[in-house]
């Protein structure tokens, strides 16, 4: 081969480098056009999507099914905005943790997580994020018409609210249901018990009934977001109040007492072995492998155990409201996720974090996202944050596991809590803290249900000042 | 040297004292960076402890002088912290001294397949203690799956509640302590006997009655100096152990294996009261020191 001069060499890079522009603005354009069609509900929305691009923030998530899902979609954000979205995916005590201290030394590291709305009193009381009415009351910023803030489901953004203003978004969210097995109860001759006694009841029957399946399971691992996810639930539908009109607490009261008392009797008789350290994922996976007849928890749970490739009981499982207390009060918890804003942030960098928060909540990210494939055997989202899409039958025929299920799950949110499940004070990483280890401390019979509570309730007054 | 009343120091040549700059120069990096890392987070840990300093109500934080110690003083949980502390380390360090040496004893005879052995030996010890506590929470010691239940329900022992019992939780991250750090103690007893005089082993060989006196009475005392060393590492690292406890039982069920290094994490990082957390973190600091001049004492005095 002859040695190439300049001439020829210059040539042939300009036709290679013309081959290649060719190829790339093709499909370039095609993706465009595409997506024009993917942001056109988007672009219904009466502001300016592009109006800091270029900016690039940070957002840190646990790694939950519904958030890789969010994960997934939003690539389309990015094409919409021209904002570069990273994201911090840990678990979430480590990621409360690390946005706290975020937060707290004030880095502006994350613009935003999805946190815990139990943390948002704390949040405010320190001014470490900011209101969200400032963006939503903005017309450069929201187009309220289309956002539909009042669509959200009310509950979730009254638990997200402090001293009356709303300062984190919910984006996901569930409620506790009672989930069991059909076939099980049809086996006994058993109803679906109506309340927390013949709750009990049915867990003896059915308890090692072939030798080894548990009767029932609640979470019993130690955490504000653990065994303290379940508790309350009990303590209110033992018609416990956590404070008295004078604002003493009253974890201690004779409800509460008979409410952990339950609590043990159930887990320690009718548990499955090692519950003491079970949190939702270890119950769900006992559930999932036929190990358990009955729990009460999530009711996002379902879209993995009604998932033949992971649970050994789809379609033999029955879902049903909580049972109802001895004060006839059936109460579920309240729980979403929420994305405040990092008050240390630039003005540009927040006006990128709102947009990104709006454009998750919203009506279409949110059906999206529900139903997004990121994987040949991904399950769907059941804590979509909007009544309307609750209502859609679109959405209700795909998380059609039974005919009842989207209204239990609905009817929970609507009827069965309040914003006040669990106090919202800025003091309750401490009570949670405290009410943790009374409860597991109680469970594993180091001290007794009363001897725990009422430490946990000096505690508590101590706390409060009172 | 001894110099006579009204001499000056003496005279140090030039290229001394050139030297002397430059082993200043190449160690003040270093020495910086200790400063950095090292003494200024515990400065700031002994003054923040004088505060209180609760992200929960930011409105009450100011300097208290020493309430946070006097809450200690009568803060419950503290002094359950300070017992399972007590127990915790004495067990472990008692164990490793004792398993270690024995497995030194073993060692120290030349056997076919040794090598092999040692190496099997030190595995523990390489693995991150994260990794040792969730292994064996999630492997080792899970209800009815786990290895050893396995092995118990096949003996027809039945089930243990390995980390779910107080009791029992409180046994197993001893246990899990002992398997992971012994090699260490392992490892430095075998160096300390294999650098024993060949002639007083010999003598004992002749005239003690049992290789169980050759043992207590020549081998001891002359390795003596590695067992209080081992014991001083091995209680520093114990009373401040933390991820494997953390990740195998996070100090529960209840408080039961909440050692006082977990109970300030769990203040500071959990309830978020930072001022009764530095507090805590300053009480564990000054009881590592006190037992370690404790130790280094008793080690300078006998030997």
């Amino acid at each position: 081969m002859g040695k190439l001069t300049r001439r020829e060499f210059m040539c042939t890079s300009a036709k290679v480098g013309g081959l290649v522009l060719a190829g790339s603005v093709s499909p370039g354009i095609l993706t465009f056009a595409r997506a024009e069609a993917k942001n056109e509900p988007y672009l219904k929305a009466g502001i300016n999507w592009r109006q800091v691009e270029g900016e690039q923030i940070k957002v840190l998530v646990t790694p939950a099914h519904y958030f890789n899902k969010f994960r997934a979609v939003t690539p389309q954000f990015t094409e919409l905005t021209g904002i570069k979205v990273d994201f911090e995916v840990i678990p979430p005590r480590e990621m409360r943790e690390k946005a706290v201290l975020d937060l707290g030394a004030k880095t502006g590291n994350y613009v935003s997580h999805t946190g815990d709305p139990m943390f948002l009193s704390l949040y405010e009381a320190n001014k470490w994020v900011e209101p969200l009415d400032i963006y939503l009351n903005d017309p450069k910023l929201t187009d309220k018409a289309w956002f539909d803030v009042e669509d959200i489901i009310p509950l979730w953004r009254a638990s997200d609210s402090v001293k009356g203003k709303l300062y984190g978004m919910p984006v996901e969210g569930e409620a506790t249901i009672h989930i069991y097995r059909k076939d099980i109860y049809e086996k006994l001759g058993i109803k679906a018990p109506e309340t927390l006694d013949e709750l009990q009841e049915t867990a003896k029957a059915a308890h090692k009934m072939d030798g080894k399946i548990a009767g029932a399971a609640l979470r019993g691992f130690r955490g504000a977001g653990q065994n303290v996810y379940i508790w309350p639930s009990l303590f209110l539908a033992f018609g416990g109040k956590w404070f008295d009109d004078k604002g003493i607490p009253q974890v201690n009261s004779e409800a509460g007492v008979k409410a952990l008392e339950f609590y043990c009797n159930l887990l320690q008789n009718y548990g499955p072995p090692g519950v003491e350290n079970m949190n939702w994922p270890e119950i769900m996976e006992a559930f999932a492998g036929g190990n358990i007849v009955q729990y009460i928890d999530a009711n996002s749970t379902a879209s993995i155990i009604e998932n033949p490739a992971k649970s050994k009981v789809a379609g033999q499982i029955g879902y049903q409201r909580w049972p109802k207390g001895p004060s006839g009060r059936r109460v579920t918890s309240i729980w979403n996720w929420t994305m405040p804003i990092n008050a240390a942030l630039s003005k540009k960098k927040k006006v990128a974090t709102w947009l990104y928060i709006q454009w998750l909540a919203s009506r279409p990210t949110q059906f999206n996202s529900a139903v997004f494939k990121e994987t040949q055997d991904a399950v769907v989202r059941t804590g979509v944050n909007r009544v309307s899409i609750w209502s859609d039958p679109e959405y209700r025929k795909i998380i059609n596991y039974t005919p009842d299920y989207a209204d239990v799950v609905l009817t929970s949110m609507k009827e069965d809590t309040d914003a006040d499940w669990r106090p919202r004070v800025p003091e309750w990483p401490k009570i949670g803290e405290a009410m943790a280890v009374a409860i597991q401390s109680a469970l594993v019979k180091q001290t007794t249900p009363k001897k725990a509570l009422d430490e946990a309730n000096s505690n508590i007054s101590k706390y409060m000042g009172r | 040297m001894i110099y006579g009343k009204g001499q000056k120091k003496p005279y140090k040549p030039e290229y001394l004292r050139r030297h002397e700059r430059f082993g200043f120069w190449m160690i003040a990096p270093s020495m910086f960076f200790l400063f950095i890392m090292a003494a200024f987070p515990l400065i700031i840990l002994v003054i923040m402890s004088g505060f209180q300093l609760d992200l929960t109500c930011p409105a009450g934080n100011r300097w208290v002088g020493l309430d946070n110690y006097i809450e200690m003083m009568r803060d419950s949980r503290f002094w359950h912290a300070m017992k399972v502390t007590a127990i915790y380390t004495f067990s472990t360090v008692l164990l490793q001294v004792i398993t270690g040496l024995a497995l030194a004893m073993a060692f120290f005879r030349s056997f076919r397949g040794q090598g092999i052995l040692r190496v099997s030996v030190l595995l523990p010890m390489i693995l991150a203690p994260v990794v040792v506590g969730l292994a064996f929470r999630t492997m080792i010691m899970t209800p009815e799956y786990g290895i050893l239940d396995y092995f118990f329900i096949w003996l027809g022992l039945g089930s243990k509640p390995w980390l779910v019992a107080p009791n029992w939780a409180l046994f197993s991250v001893i246990i899990i302590h002992t398997w992971q750090w012994t090699p260490f103690a392992f490892l430095v007893f075998l160096a300390s006997l294999n650098g024993l005089p060949m002639e007083p082993l010999e003598a004992a060989q002749l005239d003690a009655r049992n290789s169980w006196q050759r043992f207590c009475h020549v081998i001891l005392p002359m390795i003596r100096p590695a067992v209080v060393i081992v014991i001083i590492f091995r209680t520093m690292i114990a009373l401040r152990a933390f991820a494997a406890i953390f990740s195998a039982t996070g100090g529960g069920p209840g408080t039961a294996t909440e050692i006082l290094n977990l109970y300030t994490y769990r203040e500071s990082f959990n309830s978020l009261n930072l001022g009764y957390g530095a507090a805590l973190g300053t009480s564990l600091l000054v009881i590592t020191v006190l037992v370690s001049m404790f130790f280094f004492r008793m080690r300078k005095s006998r030997i």
